[in-house]
Formats: structure tokens, C-alpha cells, sequence
């Protein structure tokens, strides 16, 4: 924290702070608009998909009885490991009391909500019966892991909703107050009732960070858990490829990779847009970088386990499944994957050069685009070799290509993921203003003041 | 539909060529080999076995044109088809097989298989008949079942020629025992001189829950007469019926939950949503404080 | 011919006979189980083996016939005191694929659906090829039902692993988890699903079949009510399958309609089950292909494991 400023000073630096970090709620602009044009054009398009799945059956998609989980089943388990970085920055680092993660709590959370929303979506269009969901509520079973991972993932949900609205209150309070003038009446109504008439007494502040501190802490746990037990969606089964004990781990580590490069996009993004070059700065992405290089040293630790150990003995099942992913059929997208999603990163992000915002930003886009391709090799090449020899089926069931309704509905997502980070950014500040001005040196008593009460 | 015909027709086809149409050729040196087995009425009754066993449940019983109804149909012992072929032929048939008929080459010996064909031989219309197969005689049959000392008592009669019944001696009758789908021979016995006989269940015996058990009582081919069916006899060993759902069990429904499982999962997700009720609670409390 | 009537004979049948002779086979008729009224004096009834006939109404008068709730609960419950198990002589077998062909007949499969499957197996580079016939193996510690998030795949204590596609959400996990490869889904709509429209559903056959949801092999669970055996035991042309309940000890060939010791088939013929090692306990026993009755005659493909 720095010292403490002048009155006067402080109120200046707090409006130039208000006007900047609001900036992305005023801004609109065509690209704002094409922008939306474009999302709720493919959501749209993702629908239709979803609509002809409905009316015809699964069977539009490519999966059949042997590879009976495809591209939405992977493109889940990417969802919720892109969600997994809310409970990474915003709590863990939190706890740990690292102190350059707190501008960037926001983004990790509105990843966080928007990943583990669409999560529960596709879950729900990969459903046979989709209009049978409530049975999961009315007979649920307790034994079996997708309870478990429905019920984790809405206790996450509700979670990162909380994460990301208490430390907001404060901001609504301000922006109710003293915000530029140019926000729109709606949103500003909106301000008004969210933030729960908010005085800034200490008390207040007191509640705020009380509640904080335990939904840090019970993030931890649930954080840990909607990840594991997907993993265990698939180690729970006897099939070669997933019949492995470290899947727990090795699906986590997985996650903060991707959940990091997520985050850096969306944070350039950000900068470059609303010109926030002073909040994300060179530094944070430099930060970033080294958290990036550290999980992914941790997710090749797990990778180097999860491959070397059945590699060195070679089952029978087991030599098939990696020599399809080592020299087969998957051979090309399993050693892209490695390369381009973990080993390059990890060499290059050493260098401090790589670590600045544009090169690190590069990287987390084919860290991102690998790691999505990793969930596809971690479901599909098991489920094309079970134990028993696949035949008198037609062709298509011994090989699965995504089909484009498949590839429309996953498309959908993207966008419908996109939208909800994009209306969280541009209904509230990108960074908690109190927090950030209170660090800054600004005293709360000025940051709760009413805005033309200049004495 | 056209392509539901279109695949009727290849099966058809198929089928056809794999056994109708197609001539079933012997190689010649295979063909015109003798049996070196007698035709004796010993080897008849030997190849009579042999036939009940192996071939009886396709081709049926000879003359009576009742084989199963396969493509292509297996043909009666009586039949021109079956009776035009050398003994060579026979022989390699039964020993390859094709299509639907199976190789007997490995389970039954070279010398059995040669039986079998003198038994075939019994109905070639050249040959006379060792084996004759005597009219069927009314007969009839009474059984009772001694549960205090788990016996079965048969006493058989037969029809002489003026129409009275007389006492069976030395004839087969067979005991078996009703199972889910059919009945499981448990014994023959033989009828004394007074057409008499005893038969002591074995202790081994399963019935029902209750050791009750169906048992039927038959007379061998050759007599016509109606089975005897002692009912819920209570001669066997109750039927074990061990639980195969326990209790508490992983991979059963809600219904036999484990207790630590369901606790373990109630209790992690009332915990949390607790902490979450508590959270919103402090929410609560901020708005109050906003409001004063 | 009896003289006496079975003891506990099965009562379960869904309509018995009022008048003889309508339909020419009563046979057909007394096995109906599922009634389902349309117009006038038609009724439309579907016979245990998957054929739907029309028949006049006043022919039948309903007994016992059970509704959708009751059909499911009794369909969970199973036969009491029976602990189904099935034998597959693999020396017997040679892909005539009548089983197949019965099975799809019975339970309205789709060509491509398997409730059991004829597999040309080799286990090793250089042992023998056969062919092996590759029901659902009704597991004694069932992968499949541990996994269901809604109770809708469950094990009976007759031993049979059941579906109720009523209730089943199309989740797939239960095909994750069977080794097997037993479970088939149904993908589009299922086959005659327009000519099955409004037949009350069966959890004992899994039919009419549900559009997004789970099929697989039940033993012919409805057949087995009836005291009947499994519709791919009965089709067999060459006495591969032996089934009946291992709590009486015995086995009845479909073919040959031979009843034998369970117990002393296996033994004689070292009968073994598949993958084992699994720890899956299945209730379908293999006995090994050993002098074989037909040579093997097809090809063995890569996809293999």
C-alpha cells in the first residue's frame, strides 16, 4: 500500500481511476456492436444446431455406441478446467497474501462464471433426454459420479457469483454516486438496487471482507472438487487410458493451464481496449508469466506420469490406446498438442522477453486452443478401443468425426462464453475500484463520499 | 423397403449358395471307401446312440420326416437324399461338415462314425432291417413317491394281444426332475419280474425353496403312454436362493445405499451451502446496515 | 402329455383366450402381454417375440394386465428365487447369427443394434480364432448400474442387469462403463417407431424402444415370465446356449432342449468368463472353443484389443 495522500490529491487520482475503469462500460462503439453482432449471430446459428439435435436425436451428431462421448463431452471438461482459475487467483493467491493477483480477481472471476455456466449447458445438450434433466434432481443417485459433478458444479457456480458480486458492492456504491454521466439511466437503476444501499461504515467493510474470507476459503475445496470428480467421470470406468489414479491431479494442473491463458487473453483484451495500460501492466503479465511457466512445469510432471508409467509397461489394452496417440492415428494432434500447449511455452516464457504482453498473449492463445484438443485426446482415442473388437457395425461407428451440427453447438458455446464475459465487462468495472484505490493510498472515507462534496 | 427386400434377397441368395444350389462334392478317393465296419445288429444299436445324441435334435426321428427347419432342411434317414450317398460320402460329411452341418471329425472317433452309418444303413430299402422297431404298445404306468424315505415306486403294464394289461418286466423307465426350462434326467431303473421298480433320489437332489420337487416319470420309446408327473414331492434339498443384492452395495440403487457414502455426500453438500446461506446472510446484513 | 399340471405355473400372461381359433395359433395369443386399444373392434397386441398383430376385440378379454407403473415396478423386482445364468458353448457356435437376427426381432432393434453380438475373436497373435456370441454379461458387480446418476439401470436380484427407459436420461455413462461393449443407444428414432406408437412400454423387453436413450441385452426378462427362454437361447441352430437358474442347478439347451447340471457343464468343460480379472463377476459363462463342431471360416480385423 502507499502512503497515504492528501485529500485533494486522493480525490483526483480516485476520479481519474473511476474514469478509467469505467470505460468499458461507456464505450460503444461499432466494434462494440459488431462485436455483439457476431456472438448472438453464432449463438443463434449454435441453436438452430441444437434445435435439429433435438428434433432428429444424438444420432446428428458423429458419436455412436463405441465412442458414445465425443467433441461435447470434451468441450466440457475444457469448460470447467477454464473455470477452475477463479479459485486459483482469486482465493489461493488471495490466502496466500500475493498481492500483484488483486487487479486481475475480477477477470479470473467473470472466466470463471462464464466457463462453468456454459459448462452446465453443454452437459445438458449432450443429454439423450434432454427434457428429462429434472430426473437427475427427482431420482438422483448418490452413487454416481455426475451427481456429484451436477452438484459441484452449481455449488461452483453460486460460488464465483458470490466472488464476483461482494467485492462489486463497494464499486455499485461508488458508481452509484459519483460516476461520469455519460452511464446509461438503466445501468445505473441497476447500480442502485445492487448495491444494497452501501454507506462504506466500517461495519460494511467489516461484513464484506468477513464474507469474503469464508467463500475464499469454501472455494478451495469445491474448487478442487468439480474438477476431480469430472475427472472422475472418466477413472471411475475400466477403460485403458482412463483407468488411472492420478487423474484427479492431473485433470487440475491441467486446468490452471488453460485458466491462466484464458485469463491473460482476456486481460489483453482489455487492456488494449478500454486502455487500461496502467491497471494490467507489464508487470502483471510478467507475473502471469511466471505463474503460467509454474503450472505448466506441474501439468508436464503429471503428463510425464500419466504417459511414461503405462508406456513403460505396455499393457496389451493400454499399447494400443498409446500407440495411437504416440504413432497413430492421433500421433500429429497428441504431439502438437505437447508441444505447442506445454513444452515451447515452458521454454520460451522463461526468457523475461516472452513475458511481456504481447508474446505471452500469442502463447496463451495456442495454450488455449492446445488445451482444448488435450480434452479431446483424453476422451476420444479410449472410447475408439474398448476391449472387445468393434464389429458388424457400419464404418462410422468405428471411427468418430465430428459431424457440423457438433461443431455449430461447440461454436455456440465459445460465443455464448464470449457473451457473458463481454455483458460482465460491460456492465461493471473490469477491476474492483475500492480495492485498487485503496491501494493506492486513497482513505475510504473518501472513496464513500458523495461525488460534488468537495469541501 | 426396396432395401429390406434387396437384403432378403442377398440373405436368400447367400443361404441358397451356401448350401442348396452347390452340389455337395466328395473328392473321389474318399468316395468309394468301404465300411470297414460290420453291418451287424451290435454296431446298429452302437450307431442308434450315437445318432440320439449327436444328430437327432436336426435331423429328427427317421421316417418322420420332423428334422428342424433350417436352410438347407436336414434330411430324413429315409430319404433318397440321405440313403443315394456311398459310405464314403457319408463318412467324409460327418466328418467335415458344411454349413449348418457340423464336423464330427474331432468328437466322434473314426470307428463310431462308421456305427453311425450302418445305423443310417438300417433304413436303406436295399438292406434288411437289423434293427426293427417294434409297433408302440399301449402301456400304462403308475408312479408314487415314498418322501419318508425319498423313494419313487413305478409299476408298469402293457397291452397284450386281447387287449388286457399286463405287468411290464426288464423295461427302462427314466426319472427326471422338472427344471425352469425342462426336465434334467436324474436316473433310470429297470422294472422287475412284476413290473415293479424302485428308485432312490440321491441326497444331492435340488427342489425348490421349499425341497419340493416336480418329478417325472416316463417309460422308454416303444410304449405309448402318458408321462407321470409326481407334483411338489418333498424329496430334495431346499433351493439355495442367496441374496444377491445386499444391504449396502455400490452398484444398487438409492435403495441400498451405502450410509457413509450418503452422509459423506450430504454432509459436503450441506456444509457448503451452509457456508453459502451464511454468506448471503452477511449479504443480508449489509443491506440492513445500508438501510439505518 | 401330463397328467398333472405344473405346480406354480407361470400366471403371469397379459390376456388369456375367450374364444379359440381367431387368430389360428392360440399360442401367439397367450403370450401377448401388451395391450393397446385403437379403434372400433381391432386391438393391437404385441406377442413376446416382436411381432404386432391386430386381432378382434371381442376375441380377448383382458386378465392381469399390467399398467406402466406396475409393469415397471414388477419389472424391477424380478423372479423370485431365480438366479438366471447362461451358457455359451463356443465348440458349438458357427455365426449363424440366428440369435442375432431373434434378438432384433424381439427387442426392435435398428440392423446396426446389438443386444448380443456375434464377435470373431483371437486373443493372442498365434492362438485359434472362434466366434463368440456376446450378450450383456448381467455382472454380479455391474460398472453399469454403479454409474447411473438416476436409478434408471439396476441390477434384480433374479440377477438380471435391467433399463427403465422411462427414466433414463441418455447420459451414456453407462456405455463408459461396461467393458463389454453391451449397451447400444438409440441415436434417432428407433426402428418402427410410427408402427409402435402408442404401445404401452415394456421394462422387461425394453420395447417399443425410447428415442435418446440406453438399450442392451435383458435376458429376454419378458419371455423369461413367461416361462419361456431368451429369444436368442430358443433361435440357435446348433445348441450353443444352455440357460436356466444356477439356484436349481440346472441348464436347458435352446436347440436340443437338453436339461443338464450347471454346475457339471462347466466343470466337465472348464468354462471360464470373460475378463474375469475385471472383477465384474459376469452371469453369462463361456465354455472354451475346443473340438470345435464348425471350423472357423471368417477374418480377423484389426480393431482389436
Amino acid at each position: 500500500m502507499e502512503k497515504i495522500k492528501s485529500p485533494e490529491e486522493s480525490r483526483k487520482l480516485l476520479d481519474k481511476i473511476t474514469f478509467d475503469l469505467t470505460r468499458s462500460i461507456v464505450k460503444r462503439d461499432e466494434l462494440t456492436n459488431f462485436w455483439y453482432f457476431l456472438l448472438i449471430m453464432f449463438a443463434l446459428v449454435g441453436l438452430w444446431g441444437w434445435g435439429i439435435q433435438i428434433r432428429d436425436g444424438l444420432g446428428v451428431s458423429g458419436m455412436r455406441d463405441y465412442v458414445s462421448w465425443g467433441m461435447y463431452i470434451a468441450n466440457f471438461v475444457f469448460f470447467v478446467a477454464v473455470s477452475l482459475i477463479g479459485f486459483l487467483i482469486s482465493s489461493t493467491l488471495h490466502l496466500l497474501k500475493i498481492n500483484w493477483s488483486k487487479p486481475i480477481s475480477r477477470v479470473a472471476e467473470q472466466v470463471a462464471i462464464a466457463a462453468v455456466a456454459l459448462a452446465g449447458i453443454i452437459i445438458i445438450n449432450d443429454m439423450g433426454r434432454p427434457d428429462r434433466f429434472l430426473n437427475v434432481f427427482l431420482h438422483g443417485r448418490f452413487a454416481s459420479p455426475i451427481i456429484w459433478d451436477v452438484t459441484v458444479v452449481i455449488t461452483y457456480l453460486a460460488i464465483s457469483v458470490l466472488l464476483f458480486y461482494l467485492p462489486l458492492i463497494p464499486d455499485l456504491a461508488l458508481l452509484r454516486d459519483k460516476s461520469p454521466d455519460d452511464i446509461p439511466k438503466w445501468k445505473m437503476k441497476i447500480y442502485k438496487v445492487l448495491a444494497l444501499g452501501w454507506k462504506g461504515n466500517a461495519e460494511q467493510y467489516k461484513l464484506v471482507y468477513h464474507a469474503m474470507r469464508v467463500l475464499m476459503i469454501l472455494i478451495i475445496p469445491v474448487g478442487l472438487s468439480i474438477h476431480t470428480v469430472t475427472s472422475w467421470l472418466f477413472a471411475a470406468t475400466l477403460r485403458s487410458g482412463w483407468d488411472t489414479t492420478i487423474f484427479g491431479p492431473y485433470f487440475v494442473a491441467g486446468a490452471f493451464v488453460a485458466g491462466v491463458a484464458a485469463v491473460i487473453i482476456v486481460m489483453y483484451i482489455y487492456r488494449v481496449r478500454y486502455g487500461l495500460k496502467d491497471y494490467f501492466q507489464d508487470y502483471h503479465f510478467n507475473m502471469m508469466g511466471k505463474l503460467f511457466v509454474f503450472v505448466c512445469l506441474v501439468y508436464l510432471y503429471f503428463n510425464i506420469n500419466e504417459f511414461w508409467v503405462p508406456g513403460y509397461k505396455m499393457k496389451t489394452a493400454e499399447s494400443i490406446h498409446l500407440t495411437n496417440l504416440f504413432t497413430g492415428k492421433y500421433a500429429g494432434l497428441f504431439w502438437s498438442a505437447q508441444l505447442f500447449g506445454l513444452i515451447l511455452p515452458i521454454l520460451l516464457m522463461v526468457n523475461r522477453f516472452f513475458r511481456k504482453p504481447v508474446p505471452i498473449t500469442i502463447i496463451s492463445v495456442f495454450v488455449l486452443i492446445a488445451s482444448w484438443f488435450k480434452r479431446y485426446l483424453i476422451v476420444i482415442p479410449t472410447l475408439e478401443h474398448p476391449f472387445l473388437p468393434v464389429q458388424n457395425v457400419p464404418a462410422n461407428f468405428q471411427h468418430y468425426t465430428p459431424t457440423s451440427i457438433e461443431i455449430m453447438i461447440t461454436l455456440f458455446s465459445f460465443m455464448a462464453a464470449f457473451l457473458v464475459v463481454t455483458v460482465l465487462a460491460k456492465m461493471f468495472p473490469v477491476i474492483t475500484i475500492w480495492e485498487y484505490a485503496e491501494e493506492k493510498g486513497i482513505d475510504r472515507e473518501i472513496i464513500s463520499e458523495p461525488k460534488n462534496q468537495t469541501p | 423397403m426396396m432395401r429390406k427386400i434387396y437384403l432378403l434377397l442377398t440373405l436368400a441368395l447367400f443361404v441358397a449358395k451356401q448350401g442348396m444350389s452347390q452340389e455337395w462334392l466328395v473328392p473321389d478317393d474318399q468316395k468309394n471307401i468301404k465300411n470297414p465296419s460290420g453291418y451287424t445288429l451290435e454296431n446298429v444299436k452302437a450307431g442308434k446312440n450315437l445318432y440320439l445324441v449327436n444328430c437327432k435334435s436336426c435331423h429328427g426321428d427317421p421316417g418322420k420326416h420332423n428334422g428342424l427347419p433350417l436352410v438347407p432342411p436336414p434330411p430324413d434317414l429315409i430319404s433318397d437324399l440321405m440313403q443315394n450317398n456311398t459310405d464314403g460320402e457319408l463318412f467324409y460329411k460327418i466328418s467335415h461338415g458344411r454349413g449348418g452341418m457340423p464336423q464330427f471329425e474331432k468328437t466322434i472317433s473314426v470307428d463310431d462314425r462308421w456305427r453311425l452309418i450302418n445305423f443310417i444303413r438300417n433304413f436303406n430299402k436295399a438292406n434288411r432291417p437289423l434293427l426293427v422297431e417294434a409297433p408302440p404298445k399301449k402301456a400304462k404306468l403308475l408312479a408314487s413317491v415314498n418322501e419318508v424315505e425319498k423313494r419313487v415306486e413305478v409299476f408298469a403294464e402293457v397291452e397284450d394281444k386281447n387287449g388286457a394289461y399286463i405287468k411290464l418286466p426288464d423295461t427302462e423307465v427314466k426319472i427326471s426332475a422338472k427344471k425352469a426350462f425342462g426336465n434334467i434326467p436324474i436316473g433310470d431303473i429297470l422294472t422287475n419280474a412284476d413290473g415293479r421298480g424302485e428308485y432312490v433320489i440321491p441326497e444331492t437332489l435340488i427342489g425348490d425353496e421349499n425341497g419340493l420337487v416336480n418329478i417325472v416319470v416316463e417309460l422308454g420309446e416303444g410304449f405309448i403312454t402318458d408321462k407321470v408327473v409326481l407334483d411338489a414331492a418333498k424329496v430334495g434339498q431346499p433351493k439355495p436362493t442367496p441374496k444377491l443384492i445386499r444391504k449396502q452395495v455400490l452398484w444398487s440403487t438409492n435403495d441400498n445405499v451405502q450410509t457413509w457414502l450418503l452422509l459423506s455426500y450430504l454432509g459436503a453438500v450441506g456444509a457448503a451451502w451452509l457456508a453459502i446461506g451464511y454468506v448471503i446472510f452477511q449479504i443480508f446484513k449489509i443491506w440492513k446496515l445500508g438501510k439505518e | 402329455m401330463e397328467k398333472k399340471s405344473r405346480r406354480n405355473f407361470m400366471k403371469a400372461l397379459g390376456v388369456s383366450i375367450g374364444a379359440a381359433g381367431v387368430m389360428g395359433s392360440s399360442t401367439i395369443l397367450s403370450s401377448c402381454s401388451r395391450v393397446e386399444t385403437t379403434s372400433g373392434d381391432t386391438i393391437k397386441l404385441l406377442t413376446s417375440s416382436g411381432e404386432l398383430v391386430e386381432v378382434q376385440k371381442s376375441a380377448l378379454k383382458p386378465a392381469d394386465m399390467p399398467t406402466l407403473t406396475e409393469n415397471q415396478k414388477r419389472g424391477r423386482e424380478g423372479l423370485p428365487g431365480r438366479k438366471w445364468v447362461m451358457v455359451i458353448d463356443l465348440s458349438k457356435c458357427r455365426n449363424a447369427r440366428q440369435c442375432m437376427k431373434a434378438c432384433q426381432n424381439h427387442h426392435q432393434l435398428r440392423p446396426e443394434q446389438h443386444h448380443i453380438n456375434v464377435l470373431q475373436m483371437q486373443d493372442a497373435d498365434h492362438t485359434a480364432p472362434y466366434y463368440m456370441p456376446k450378450p450383456c454379461q448381467h455382472c454380479d458387480n455391474p460398472p453399469c448400474t454403479k454409474v447411473c446418476p438416476v436409478n434408471a439401470t439396476f441390477k434384480r436380484e433374479d440377477g438380471i442387469v435391467l433399463i427403465d427407459n422411462e427414466r433414463c436420461i441418455g447420459c451414456r455413462f453407462c456405455i463408459a462403463a461396461c467393458p463389454y461393449s453391451a449397451r447400444v443407444f438409440n441415436w434417432f428414432e428407433p426402428r418402427d417407431a410410427e408402427k409402435y406408437k402408442g404401445v404401452v412400454y415394456n421394462i422387461e423387453a425394453n420395447v417399443p424402444q425410447k428415442k435418446g436413450t440406453i438399450s442392451k441385452c435383458l435376458f429376454s426378462a419378458d419371455r423369461l415370465r413367461d416361462g419361456k427362454l431368451p429369444s436368442c437361447v430358443s433361435a440357435c441352430p446348433n445348441g450353443v446356449y444352455w440357460f436356466g437358474d444356477q439356484n436349481e442347478d440346472a441348464v436347458t439347451n435352446g436347440t436340443t432342449h437338453e436339461t443338464t447340471s450347471f454346475s457339471k457343464i462347466i466343470e466337465e468343460n472348464a468354462g471360464y468368463t470373460l475378463m474375469e480379472e475385471l472383477g465384474t463377476k459376469p452371469r453369462v459363462y463361456y465354455l472354451p472353443p475346443k473340438d470345435r463342431a464348425f471350423p472357423f471360416q471368417g477374418t480377423i480385423e484389426e480393431n482389436h484389443s
